[in-house]
C-alpha cells in the first residue's frame, strides 16, 4: 500500500534521511522505532509531503507521490496524525473531526449529511469524543485529545495513516488506553505506519517493525525476529 | 583566531580611514554634505537596529526621535546657549528619557500593538512640534546656527569628523555592548521571554533599556542632523522618513553594524543615483544579475524554493524595464526603492550584508573564534553534601482558574539533596503546581516556602533569583542563540561589570571567564561539541538536555525538571538519567515531573502521587506503585502484571 524506496530529505543543506527503504502492506501495523534524531518524524513528514525529499521515491497505492503538495497526498489518501497531537484548540471536537473530512466533501451544500457516516465510525469507535462532541478540544485531556487526532485522521477515510508518536507526554494508563486503541483500529483494517518511543509496546502490536539509526533502515523484521537481536534489544528494548 | 582579528578590525580602521581621508584630497562641498548624512543616519540605523534586529519588534519612532533630537538640539543653542557638546549632550538625553517613557506603557504590548504604539507616539511628536509655534516655530520651520565647539568654529569639513568620530564611538560601544551580556539578553528575549525571567534575566528591564538605548541613539543623530542642516521642519520627521529607515535595516541586514552602515549609504545615495539614468541602469542591471546569479545557484543546490529564486529576479526585471519607459525615474523613488525591498525580503532574508557575510567568511575561511578550556567542573558546581531537613514546603497551595480547580490544596515537603518525583494523570494539576512555584502564576491562596522563607509569588524573575531553576515542557529555548549562549546567558554571578565600563570593552574578561564554567556545565550535559551550534539546530534529545544545563547555570538550590524525558526514546532515556544522577550528587534537590515510570523509580527518593489537583499518595517509589489509588488513577496495571497483553 505504502512503499518508501531510497528515500534522501533534509532540512536546508542538513541531510537527515540517507536512503531510507520501508513498506507498509495493506492491513498491516508497522512500526517504525530508533533514537531521538535518528529520522523517524522526517520520514514521516517526507512521506506526507510536509517536507520534499530530495531524491528517492514513494509510492501510495502504487502510484507515485513524492514531490508532491502535502494537501494533494491527503486528498490521495494519506493521513498524517502528527507528532504532540496538533488539534485544533478553539474549535469544538466536533469540528475538528469534520476538518479531517473536508478533503472529500462538498464545499457547501448536503456538509453534514455527507460527514455524518464519519462521524458515526469516529465516535463507535471513540465513545468519550461523543460525549464531549460540543467542548472545546483544546480543554480536552492529553489522552481525549490524542483519540481526537487519531479520529480527525480516520475521518479523511485514508488508505495509510502515519501515526507518530501517540503516546509523548502521556500518562501510563492513558499510554496503554492509547496501544487498546492502536489494537482495535489493526482489528478494523486499518493500514497504519507507527513512530514509538515505548519500543517494546509497539512491537507488541506491529506486523513488522524498522528500527532507524542515522537516517537509514539499520535493522527490519517481524517483532518476533527482533527480539532475537541482540544489538536491538541492548539498544532499544533495555 | 589573529586572522580573524585581523580582517575584522582591519576592515573597519581601513573604512573610518577612508572616510576620514576623503576631505583631505577632495574638495566637493556636496560629496561632503552626502558624507555627514552617511554618517548620521549610520548613527540612526545603529540604534533602529537595536529595536528591530535584536528585539525584534517593529519600531516606528526612530524618525520622531530623530525630530525631537533635533529640535531639543537647536532650542538648547538658540535658548540656552549651548556650545556644541552640550547640545547633543541634551538631544541624546531627551532620546533616552522619552525613549524610556515610551518603551514602559509600549513594551508591555506585543508585535503589532507595539507598532501600533509607537506609531501614535510618533504622530503625536510631530504634531507637537508642529503646532507649538512659540517654541519651534511650527509648519515656518526653525533656524539655527551651528554652534562651536569648545571656542571652534567648525568648517563643513570639521563637522564632518566630528561626525565621523562620533560614528566610530558609537560603533564601539554597541559591539562592546552586543558581545557582553546585555547583547546575550536582547536576543534571548526576542527567542522566548518566559525563560529569559526563568533565568533570572530580567526581561522587562532589558526591553526598556534596549528601546532607550535605540532611542538616545535617534536623539544624538537628530542633533547632528539639526547641525548639518541648520534649519529644522516637523515636515521631515514624519511616516515617509521612517518607512525609508526601516527599508534602510531590513536591507542592509539586522543584526549587524555593517548592515545599518550599508543601509545608510543606500538610503543617502540611492536619491543622487536615481537622478542619473546612465548609473541607474548600470545599479538594476546589476541588481538583476544578482538575483540571476543568486537565485540560479539557490535553485541548483536546492537550497531555495522556485518562489524565492523567481521572485526577484521579476521585480529586477521590472526595474530594468522600467527605467526605459519612464520619463523621470525620480518621481519613482519610492517604487523603485519598494521593489528593491521586496526583491531583498524574499531572495536575501538576512538582508545584503547577512548574505556577504556568509559569502566572506567561507572565502577568506574565517573560524568562528577559538573557545576557551572549560573550567573545572567542581568550581562551577561544586560537590556538596546537603544538610538535611527540609529545602521547600508546600501548604495548603491552590490556584483556581475560573471555577477549575487546577491545583486544590496541596501539602508536601520536599527534603533537601532528594530528588522528589511529582506524578498524575494528564491534567492532574502537577505542571500547574511547577508553575506556582517557579512563579508563572500566582497562587490564589496557600504559602510556599523555601528554606522556611516565604519564596516570591507570581514572578518568574524574582523566584530565579531566589534559589530555584526549572526547565520546561515545551522546550522554552532561545533558539538563534549558540548552545554555548543559552547557557552563558543564564549563568549566575559572572556578570558584575557596569554599563558604562561594558561600552568601553571592559567586560571582555569576566566574559571569557563565563565562556569556560559555561563550557563546563555542557560538559555535564554532554553537549561540549556541540557548543557551536545554534540551539534550535540540535537535536530533540539535545535541545533537552540543553535546557537542563541552563538551568544549572543558576546553580540553584532547587531544580524543577519539567517531563525531562518525554518524547526521548531509550537511548536518550539512560544518559537522562545519568545526567540527573550527577546533578544531584552536588547536593542539589531536584523536582521531577515524570511518566515514564521506569525513570521515576530509578532516581526518586520520594514520590507525591497527585490526581485532581490533590495528593491522593506520597512514599518511596515502591510503596506508591503499589497503592490502589495510583494503580487506579495513573499507572492502570499493577508492577508485577505484564505492561500490556501481547497482540
Amino acid at each position: 500500500m505504502l512503499q518508501v524506496e531510497n528515500l534522501h530529505a533534509g532540512y536546508g543543506t542538513s541531510e537527515v534521511l540517507t536512503g531510507t527503504t520501508l513498506h507498509v502492506k495493506q492491513g498491516s501495523v508497522v512500526a517504525l522505532i530508533g533514537a531521538n534524531g535518528a529520522g523517524k518524524t522526517t520520514t514521516m513528514r517526507a512521506i506526507s509531503g510536509m517536507i520534499k525529499p530530495a531524491s528517492g521515491r514513494v509510492l501510495l497505492g502504487g502510484q507515485p507521490v513524492q514531490g508532491l503538495s502535502a494537501s494533494r497526498i491527503a486528498k490521495l489518501g494519506l493521513a498524517h496524525s502528527p507528532e504532540g497531537r496538533k488539534v485544533f484548540g478553539p474549535l469544538s471536537v466536533e469540528d475538528n473531526l469534520l476538518l479531517g473530512a473536508y478533503n472529500h466533501l462538498p464545499m457547501f451544500f448536503g456538509f453534514r449529511g455527507r460527514a455524518a457516516e464519519g462521524l458515526e465510525k469516529v465516535y463507535a469507535l471513540f465513545p468519550r469524543l461523543k460525549e464531549r462532541r460540543l467542548q472545546a478540544a483544546g480543554t480536552l485531556s492529553g489522552g481525549e485529545q490524542q483519540m481526537l487526532a487519531i479520529g480527525r485522521a480516520l475521518m479523511a477515510n485514508p488508505k495509510v495513516i502515519l501515526l507518530d508518536e501517540p503516546s509523548m507526554g502521556l500518562a501510563p494508563v492513558i499510554v496503554q488506553e492509547v496501544f487498546n486503541i492502536i489494537r482495535r483500529l489493526k482489528e478494523s483494517g486499518v493500514t497504519l505506519l507507527l513512530v514509538e518511543q515505548f519500543a517494546k509496546s509497539a512491537l507488541e502490536v506491529a506486523d513488522y517493525a524498522y528500527v532507524m539509526e542515522r537516517g537509514r533502515i539499520a535493522v527490519e523484521g517481524t517483532p518476533a525476529q527482533l527480539h532475537q537481536n541482540e544489538r536491538v534489544i541492548a539498544a532499544y528494548l533495555g | 583566531m589573529l586572522k580573524r582579528l585581523l580582517l575584522l578590525r582591519g576592515t573597519e580602521i581601513i573604512v573610518l580611514a577612508l572616510l576620514a581621508c576623503i576631505p583631505l584630497t577632495v574638495s566637493n562641498s556636496y560629496l561632503l554634505g552626502l558624507l555627514t548624512l552617511l554618517t548620521i543616519y549610520g548613527i540612526l540605523l545603529i540604534g533602529l537596529d537595536v529595536t528591530v534586529g535584536y528585539l525584534g519588534q517593529v519600531n516606528l519612532a526612530q524618525a520622531a526621535f530623530l525630530g525631537l533630537g533635533a529640535y531639543a538640539a537647536g532650542l538648547s543653542v538658540s535658548l540656552l546657549g549651548f556650545g556644541m557638546m552640550g547640545a547633543l549632550g541634551v538631544s541624546l538625553l531627551v532620546g533616552l528619557v522619552l525613549g524610556g517613557v515610551l518603551a514602559f506603557p509600549a513594551l508591555r504590548l506585543e508585535g503589532p500593538q507595539f507598532a501600533l504604539a509607537t506609531l501614535s507616539f510618533s504622530a503625536l511628536s510631530t504634531t507637537v512640534l508642529n503646532e507649538w509655534d512659540g517654541l519651534t516655530g511650527g509648519a515656518q520651520g526653525l533656524s539655527l546656527n551651528r554652534p562651536p565647539l569648545f571656542g571652534q568654529t567648525l568648517g563643513a569639513s570639521g563637522f564632518y569628523w566630528l561626525c565621523l568620530v562620533i560614528l566610530a564611538l558609537v560603533w564601539m560601544g554597541m559591539r562592546n555592548l552586543l558581545a557582553s551580556q546585555w547583547g546575550r539578553a536582547f536576543e534571548a528575549l526576542r527567542d522566548s521571554p518566559i525563560a529569559t525571567d526563568a533565568m533570572g534575566v530580567g526581561t522587562f528591564r532589558h526591553k526598556v533599556a534596549g528601546f532607550a538605548l535605540g532611542s538616545s541613539l535617534g536623539g544624538l543623530a537628530g542633533g547632528l542632523y539639526a547641525f548639518n542642516f541648520q534649519y529644522l521642519q516637523p515636515q521631515s520627521f514624519t511616516y515617509d522618513l521612517m518607512v525609508i529607515l526601516l527599508l534602510g535595516v531590513v536591507l542592509g541586514g539586522r543584526k549587524s553594524l555593517w548592515g545599518a552602515f550599508f543601509g545608510a549609504s543606500l538610503i543617502v545615495l540611492l536619491p543622487n543615483l536615481l537622478s542619473n539614468r546612465i548609473l541607474f541602469e548600470v545599479i538594476s542591471a546589476a541588481g538583476l544579475l544578482l538575483a540571476l546569479v543568486a537565485g540560479g545557484r539557490g535553485w541548483m543546490k536546492k537550497t531555495t524554493k522556485p518562489f524565492q529564486a523567481l521572485a526577484p529576479v521579476i521585480a529586477m526585471g521590472m526595474l530594468v524595464a522600467g527605467g526605459f519607459m519612464v520619463e523621470n525615474t525620480e518621481n519613482w523613488r519610492k517604487a523603485i526603492f519598494a521593489l528593491m525591498l521586496f526583491s531583498v525580503v524574499v531572495g536575501l532574508p538576512d538582508g545584503i550584508m547577512g548574505f556577504a557575510a556568509r559569502y566572506l567568511t567561507k572565502l577568506f575561511r574565517i573560524s568562528p573564534s577559538a573557545l576557551p578550556p572549560a573550567s573545572n567542573l567542581d568550581d562551577v558546581l561544586p560537590l556538596g553534601k546537603s544538610s538535611g531537613g527540609v529545602l521547600l514546603e508546600l501548604q495548603a497551595l491552590k490556584r483556581y482558574f475560573g471555577g477549575v480547580k487546577a491545583v486544590d490544596g496541596i501539602n508536601m515537603q520536599v527534603k533537601k539533596g532528594q530528588v522528589h518525583g511529582l506524578i498524575g494523570p494528564n491534567g492532574s494539576g502537577k505542571s500547574t503546581a511547577v508553575n506556582v512555584i517557579s512563579g508563572l502564576y500566582a497562587p490564589t491562596s496557600g504559602e510556599i516556602l523555601l528554606d522556611g522563607k516565604p519564596l516570591p509569588r507570581g514572578s518568574l524573575f524574582k523566584v530565579a533569583r531566589a534559589g530555584v531553576s526549572r526547565t520546561f515542557q515545551n522546550l522554552q529555548l532561545f533558539g538563534e542563540l549558540s548552545a554555548l549562549d543559552n547557557v552563558m546567558l543564564a549563568l549566575k554571578g559572572a556578570y558584575r561589570v557596569p554599563l558604562p565600563l561594558v561600552l568601553l570593552g571592559f567586560s571582555r574578561a569576566e566574559d571569557s571567564r563565563a565562556k569556560a564554567d559555561a563550557l563546563a556545565l555542557l560538559a555535564l550535559a554532554g553537549l561540549a561539541d556541540q557548543a557551536g551550534m545554534r540551539a534550535k539546530d540540535l537535536t530533540y534529545g539535545a535541545q533537552r538536555f540543553l535546557e537542563i544545563a541552563r538551568a544549572l547555570a543558576r546553580k540553584p538550590e532547587l531544580l524543577i525538571l519539567d517531563e525531562p524525558a518525554a518524547g526521548l526514546a531509550h537511548p536518550d532515556v539512560s544518559v537522562l538519567v545519568s545526567i540527573i544522577k550527577s546533578i544531584r550528587e552536588r547536593g542539589i534537590t531536584i523536582i521531577l515531573i515524570e511518566h515514564h515510570m521506569d525513570v521515576v523509580s530509578e532516581l526518586c527518593d520520594t514520590v507525591t502521587v497527585i490526581d485532581s489537583g490533590q495528593v491522593i499518595a506520597e512514599g518511596t517509589p515502591d510503596e506508591v506503585k503499589r497503592d490502589p489509588k495510583v494503580i487506579k488513577a495513573y499507572l492502570g496495571v499493577a508492577p508485577d502484571e505484564p505492561v500490556a497483553m501481547p497482540a
